[in-house]
Formats: C-alpha cells, structure tokens, sequence
C-alpha cells in the first residue's frame, strides 16, 4: 500500500495550517478518487446507506458505457461510409485513423475513426472542466467531486462529432460555472449542467450545432438527421433515405456522438434502475407524456405539418430520446424530490419534447430543451405537492 | 453641500445602481442593448426622461393631491416619452426604427416611477434633477457595458465599426448567436452583478436561511 | 372670510393654496396638468410630422436605391431617386394602370382592402390576402431607356413576413438584385437574408429560361445545383431552412402567374 502510505505522509501539508492549505480540494479530489472518503455527511438528512456521493456517479458513468461503445462504433461507421461513397478523409485524422482502413464493414476501423473524435472532445472536456472545477474549490473552499466525471462524459457524449474544441471548451466553461457553480457547486444545481452546456452551444453557434453537415465528420458530407428528415416530409420519408426503425433502436443513424442509440441508451437505463439512482417514476411519467401526447397529436392531425402524424414509438427512437430519458431525466439533482412530483415531471418531459419537435417549426429536437424547461419547474412541482400533502393531512386533524 | 450632489450622481453608479443592485429596469435592458449605438440612444433617452420628470415632479410637489398622485407622476412620464419618441423619429430615424416601441416602454421603467415616487416626491428640484441624471446613468453605465459585450462578441463589431472580423464577412471571428438574442443579456447582467457584489461585499444580500451543520451521531 | 387678512385672491391663487387633497384641488390639477401636457405633446407631434414623414419616405427610397445598387452612403437619396418612376401594376392583366396616384397609394392599405384584393386559397408565400395593384418603380438609364424594374416582394419566413424587393433587367428574367427591409428572423441565422454576400449570389441569376420562356426555374435551395440548373439555384442560407424555404417560395410566388408574371411577359414583348 505504498500510496495509501503516500497519501497519509503528504495529508498534513495540505489541512488547516499546513503550508499547502490552499489546496486540501486538489489533495482531497486525488485521495478520493483512489480511496473511499473518511468523512462522512454533516448536513441533513442523515441518510444510512452504502451509497454515496462517489458510488453514485461512479454508476453512473459505468451506465453510459454501452452508449459509449456504440456511439464510437456509430460515428466510425457513419464516416467511414461516407468516405466509402466517395469522400476523401481531410486533416490529421486521416493519417492516424488511416491504419484500419475505412472499411465500414469492419468494425475495428469504425471504432478506431469514432474515437478519434470522441478522445479530443472527452480530453477538452475534461480539462477545461476540471480547471472549473478546481479554481472554485479552491476558492469556496468545497471539494472537487466525481460529479463532473458524470457531468464531462454526459456533455462529450451529446455533442455532434463534428463541433470545434473551442466550441467544446466555452460550452463546458458555461455549463460549470452558469450551470452549477454560480448555485452552490454540485448538489446545489437545479438545471443539468451538461445540458446547460449543450445549451448554450446550440444557440450561440447553432451552425455547429444543428443542419445538415454537422453529424458525419467528413469534409463536404450534407445529410439531415432522421427527425428534420420527418420535420419537413414526414415520418413516411424516412423509409427513402434508408433509416428503420430497428436501425435507429440500434443507432446506426446520424446523430450526436453517444445519443443515437436507444438500445444502449436502456441498457444504460436497467443498470442505473437496477442500482436504484434513477427513479423509475420520473420515466414512467416521461413516457406516459410523451405516448399520451402524441396520440392526441396523431388525432387531430395536420394538413401543413407532417410532424403531427408521427407515432409515438418513432419519437422515442429518434434524436436524444432515450438518452436524455436514462441519464437526464433521471438525474436525481435537478429532478423534483417527491413522489407525485416526479410523474408531474417526468410528463412535463414527455409533453414537451413533442410539443417542441411537432410544433415548433425552428427546433426539429426538443429534449434538451424540454429537459431544461422541468428542471426550472422542478422546485416549483415540489412545492405544490408538498402543499397538497399539508392540506391533505390537516383535513384528518379537524 | 457640492460634495453631496457630487454624490447622488456617483452613487447610483456602481453602489445603488438601479439594474444591478435594485434589479430595475432589466425589461428594456434585455431588448435593446445587442448594439452600442441603440443603447447609447436609449441610455440618453431614459436619462432624459428621470431627470426631468424628476425635476417636474419635484416642482408640484407640493401641490399633487396624494390621491391621484401616481397618475400625474405617469401623465408626466407618459408625455415626456412621446416627446423623446417624436424626436427620435424626426431625427434620428434609423435609430428609433430598432428601437421601435421600447422608446414607449420608457414609460413602464420602473426607475422612471421609481425615483419619482422615492426621490422627486420629497425633495427640492435642484437635487431631483440631479438624482435623475444619477439614476439615468447607472442605468446608461450598465446599458453600455451590456451592449458592449453583445456587440463586440455577437457582431464582431463596436458602434457599427467591424472590430474581430467575422466568418460570414470572410474574417476568422465566428460571433456567438447567443449574444444576438435578448436573453443573454439576462447572463450577462448577471455576471456583471456578480463582478460588482465580489467587488463590493456590502452589496451581498443577507442569507435568508442557512443550512444547519451538524456533527455527525 | 373678511376677518382673515392673508386670504388669496382671485379663483386660482385659491385653488393652489387650498390643501392638495381637497375635491376641487385634485379636480383642478388633474384637469390642469392634462391640458397642458397634452398641448406639449400635440404641439410636438404636429411641428414634427412633416420631418417624420421626411424621413420615413426617405428611408423607402433608400431600400429601393440599394436594390437597384446605385445607393452610396451620404447621397442626395431624392435627386437619386428622381430617375426611378413609381408605377401602378394591375396584377391580373400584368399592365399600368393610372386608376390610382403613385405618390399616394399605399400597398399595404391595397392588401386589407377587400375591393382592391383578394383572399388566397393557396398561399405559398403566407401573405393571406393579395392585392390586384402593386406600386412598382422603373429605373431610367442616362438615355431615357428602361434599365431596371424593382418589383415588391413579401411573404412568411421563419418568425416573421420579410418584406424586400427585387430588381430586374430591363428583360424581366434576369435578376439584378434582391434585399429585404423589414424583418424578424432570428438573428445570425435567417437574418443572414441580409448579408452582403449572400445578396451578391442572386445578382445575374435568371427567372426561367434563356428567353424568359417556360416555367419558372429560379429555386433557393441547399446542395450544388446540376450544371444545366446553376443559372437558376442560390445556395440556401446556412442553418436557416426555413427562412430559405420562405424566401424560396415567397420569390417564386410573386414571380409566378398569381404575381408579377403577366406584367413581365408583358414586358419582354414590349407590351407596356
């Protein structure tokens, strides 16, 4: 155990009078990440459980490796096809990814081509953030804790392959600081700030962001993503462009680097219902909202807009659904606390994501922004629930 | 007696700044500062105002029956504004088009009301005056600084003059789309509060609650 | 009364000693501060008009001389106009009509007018009613001769209706130039619409064939064009579909036989 030996040598240096004092957060960051923390929770409630802060975003991270593994197998094959039709492979990652080859019917060099663009954008991430991180622990004096982990591989994992890693870094910055330093830190963010993140990036640069050549990274590449393929022609259409829905549950669609598939997307989603961090009402509710909406919207119908006709077991395959749903959504911080809460949420979801994807004709997505939108009402949903509950109680002592 | 008048008009600048420490007047604020030139404008325009129906105000005083007294403040108000307006449109024409209506909204600025009814109600013209021009420039000062950040990284741009080249223009600058639409102004005001509270702790308001600590059992 | 010596008076002086809150006191002042404020105002408004309405044809003018390209910052906006000649378009029958007064007949006013339009059924361009006159203006070149005509064109984008126009070769099927004056798409997106460099890309492009025969070709869309379309297609603004397609169709409506495309026939066969 020389480490451990290491770490309890170099300890005072770093407490209250010590002469690195400054930076017990960096010290504490490194020890605990190696070992389980010896403090223990100070504030209520006091809660018993095996579970902490640490297992928990540790879990969570080990959910979204399917999502991982398939999205870079994804981005590979989407590029790799493209190049296969035709498309010359441009910059320095075509000397590196050159060594499989751009077969894309091997999986090897698919996987190789996807993680050279998810590496660059993980490492960005997680260096700007971190930066984040450090300087407000250091600062306020908290501690640097595994929830950026979380946080950095949710963002890398919603991004198109294709975004500058300027774009990558502001967007992590915003998403750190706006997100959840400026509220308290981690525990004390009541928006996603990998999605507060993704956010701003999408209306600040919304050409990187969304369009036609921003999902396949090859140069010249022009292809819309299966929802503005629906936004403008339909549901129907996508059949002629080549995207099944057995295609997009699996993921082999354009999209975002880890979202596309919601195959991955509910493995990811079984674990972290299995470990009891997701709560399973939040994605009842979200469900409910969605199916229950679109079938209002499939009856009324529309002349103008194709959207209205699309099923609801398309609209859960398509964009960032299931992903949003198995580690958004369920996000406990940012999530209402309550019982009831939590389906009132989880429907707010639901209803709003096909509202913004059927009847806003600029956003052919709307889960990010369907998620944001509840977390700002989370807080509120809570009060009244907890309201009710009051009423309801005092009712029985009359 | 100059040291105190020197005052009312430094004041509101960075110490009781009507936007950042009073939160008023954000509605206008978010509207029309994604460019220098139209905030410049509407900084004059909303000084303009404050100060005279401040002065005005402050002159009747004494004689506005308490019961109607908020509806003279407004008729003031209210005229004052169409006139600003009426000289925006004839001349400075351009201006008032990007300004469109928010000229009018003036009259729903809360600073407007604000120091008519806190300040002009109670004191002599002179130093009503003055706290309008006060007021009107802590507004203007965050207005400025507001529209300069929008500009400069949504347009590339200050007062119209290209300053970072952008990509569609055939430049390297890729301006932030963000900084185009009003609600980033809602950010930005928000960081500048934040770079003025961590200037001026006094400005930091008191915790309504704390969370207890406690050892652990 | 009489035993009080300081008493005011005269009826005024009364009233502006009497407490603020009495009846009379609040009447007065109300009454009082509305006349005069509303003079202040009227007497503003009035003195000003005739600057403002300056103002406000010179800002028209100016939009169409930068279609027509031959604005220049700090010119004399009407000595440069005076070359262009507003005329009245009946759109059914594509000929000038002198029923109405260029100089005073208002498009928009024509639009809402139930005797002057009508209501679309198929309205590519969302404009919902259409009027059966158009103002449209005629650029002379030094000799007299047509050299351009600019054309009004509207219709629905993203968030809003663009309102532009567009400028012609004195042929009626080559374009010279197109620009918007009023609109509310989002800005760094569809407001690109106004971009020098994505104006520039209409310049030269045609309406429909080579003779200004056949059907219209002219399309606003995404993608290299195949070479036989490339006189015809203008690169889609980036990011921006839906303003594309709204300009797309909105060009394409009032080129087409519910807009301008009677009076341009008539114009290539020098029937007006």
């Amino acid at each position: 155990m020389g480490a451990r030996q290491f770490f309890d040598r170099i300890e005072p240096n770093f407490e209250k009078g010590g002469k690195w004092e400054k930076f017990f957060p960096l010290y504490e960051m490194v020890e605990s990440f190696l070992y389980t923390p010896k403090t223990v929770t100070k504030a209520a409630p006091h809660a018993r459980s095996f579970v902490d802060m640490k297992r928990i975003m540790t879990y969570v991270v080990l959910a979204t490796i399917p999502c991982i593994l398939i999205g870079l197998w994804n981005t590979g094959f989407q590029a790799n096809q493209a190049i296969a039709s035709g498309l010359e492979p441009t910059g320095w990652r075509a000397g590196i990814a050159g060594i499989f080859g751009y077969n894309p019917a091997n999986p090897l060099a698919n996987f190789f081509h996807g993680l050279m663009y998810f590496l660059p954008i993980y490492i960005t991430t997680l260096v700007v953030g971190g930066i984040w991180e450090v300087l407000f622990a250091t600062i306020r004096r908290h501690e640097v804790n595994e929830g950026f982990l979380v946080t950095s591989m949710l963002y890398t994992l919603i991004l198109p392959a294709t975004t500058p890693l300027w774009q990558v870094a502001l967007g992590i910055s915003f998403g750190v600081v706006l997100g959840k330093e400026v509220f308290g830190g981690t525990g004390k963010n009541f928006l996603n700030p990998a999605l507060t993140g993704r956010a701003f990036l999408y209306f600040a640069y919304p050409a990187s962001m969304s369009g036609d050549s921003v999902w396949v990274p090859v140069d010249g590449f022009s292809g819309a993503t299966a929802l503005a393929i629906s936004a403008r022609d339909g549901v129907q259409a996508l059949a002629g462009e080549g995207i099944s829905w057995w295609g997009s549950f699996f993921g082999t669609i354009q999209g975002c680097l880890g979202e596309t598939s919601t195959f991955a997307a509910l493995l990811g989603m079984a674990f972290l219902l299995a470990t009891r961090i997701a709560n399973w009402r939040l994605i009842v509710g979200c469900l409910a909202g969605t199916i229950g909406f679109s079938l209002l919207l499939n009856i009324i119908g529309s002349d103008t807009n194709p959207m209205f006709g699309m099923p609801f077991w398309w609209h859960i395959v398509l964009g960032g659904y299931a992903f949003g749903l198995a580690f958004m959504v369920t996000e406990p911080v940012s999530a209402s606390h309550t019982n009831m809460g939590r389906y009132i949420y989880g429907a707010l979801i639901g209803v709003m994501v096909v509202m913004i994807r059927v009847i806003n004709p600029a956003f052919p997505e709307g889960m990010m922004l369907a998620i944001l939108f509840a977390n700002i009402f989370a807080p509120l949903i809570d009060h009244f629930v907890v309201q009710a509950n009051i009423r309801r109680r005092a009712k029985r002592h009359v | 007696m100059p040291q105190v008048k020197r005052e009312m008009l430094i004041d509101p600048l960075v110490d009781n700044n009507p936007i950042t420490l009073q939160v008023l007047g954000i509605c206008s604020a978010l509207a029309v500062t994604s460019s220098l030139q139209v905030s410049l404008v509407m900084a004059i325009a909303v000084t303009f105002v404050t100060a005279f129906s401040n002065l005005f105000i402050s002159l009747l005083r004494n004689q506005i029956p308490s019961s109607i007294r908020i509806i003279v403040q407004m008729v003031i108000i209210a005229s004052l504004v169409i006139l600003v307006d009426q000289v925006l449109k004839a001349f400075a024409y351009e201006i008032s088009k990007t300004l469109s209506v928010f000229v009018g909204l003036i009259i729903t600025n809360c600073i407007v009301m604000g120091r008519a009814e806190a300040f002009a109600m109670k004191n002599p013209p002179l130093p009503s005056f003055i706290d309008g021009i006060g007021n009107g420039m802590g507004y203007g000062l965050i207005l400025l600084l507001v529209g300069f950040i929008r500009e400069l990284f949504g347009s590339g741009s200050l007062f119209g003059i290209t300053v970072l080249p952008t990509v569609n223009n055939g430049g390297w600058y890729v301006p932030n789309g963000m900084l185009l639409l009003p609600p980033s102004a809602f950010f930005v005001i928000g960081l500048i509060i934040w770079a003025f509270r961590t200037w001026k702790p006094q400005q930091v308001e008191k915790r309504e609650f704390t969370i207890q600590t406690a050892e652990a059992h | 009364m009489s035993d009080m010596p300081d008493a005011p008076k005269g009826p005024i002086a009364r009233l502006l000693a009497a407490p603020p809150d009495s009846v009379g006191k609040t009447l007065f002042i109300a009454v009082a501060l509305c006349l005069f404020c509303s003079m202040v105002v009227s007497v503003a408004a009035v003195s000003l008009r005739p600057v403002q309405e300056t103002n406000r044809l010179l800002d028209k003018q100016r939009n169409i001389l930068q279609v027509a390209g031959r604005y220049e910052p700090g010119m004399n906006i009407p000595e440069a106009f005076a070359s262009f000649e507003p005329r009245i378009v009946d759109l059914e029958s594509g000929t000038f009509t002198d029923q109405f007064d260029p100089a005073s007949f208002d498009d928009a006013a024509a639009a809402a007018d139930p005797e002057l339009s009508i209501a679309l059924t198929d309205d590519p361009a969302g404009i919902g009613r259409r009027a059966n006159y158009r103002t449209i203006y005629l650029v002379k070149d030094d000799n007299g001769d047509l050299d351009k005509v600019i054309l009004p064109i509207q219709g629905y984008g993203l968030w809003s209706t663009l309102y532009g126009f567009i400028a012609l070769e004195e042929n009626g099927n080559d374009i010279y130039g197109l620009q918007f004056y009023q609109h509310g798409e989002t800005p760094g997106l569809g407001a690109e619409v106004d971009n020098p460099r994505w104006i520039a890309l209409w310049s030269g492009k045609k309406l429909r064939g080579d003779e200004g025969e056949g059907s219209l070709k002219i399309t606003v869309a995404k993608g290299v064009p195949s070479p036989d379309m490339a006189d015809f297609h203008i690169d889609a603004l980036a990011g921006a579909t839906l303003t594309s397609v709204g300009v797309d169709n909105l060009v394409r409506y009032w080129m087409g036989e519910d807009g301008f495309a009677p009076f341009l026939e008539n114009l290539r066969n020098g029937g007006v």
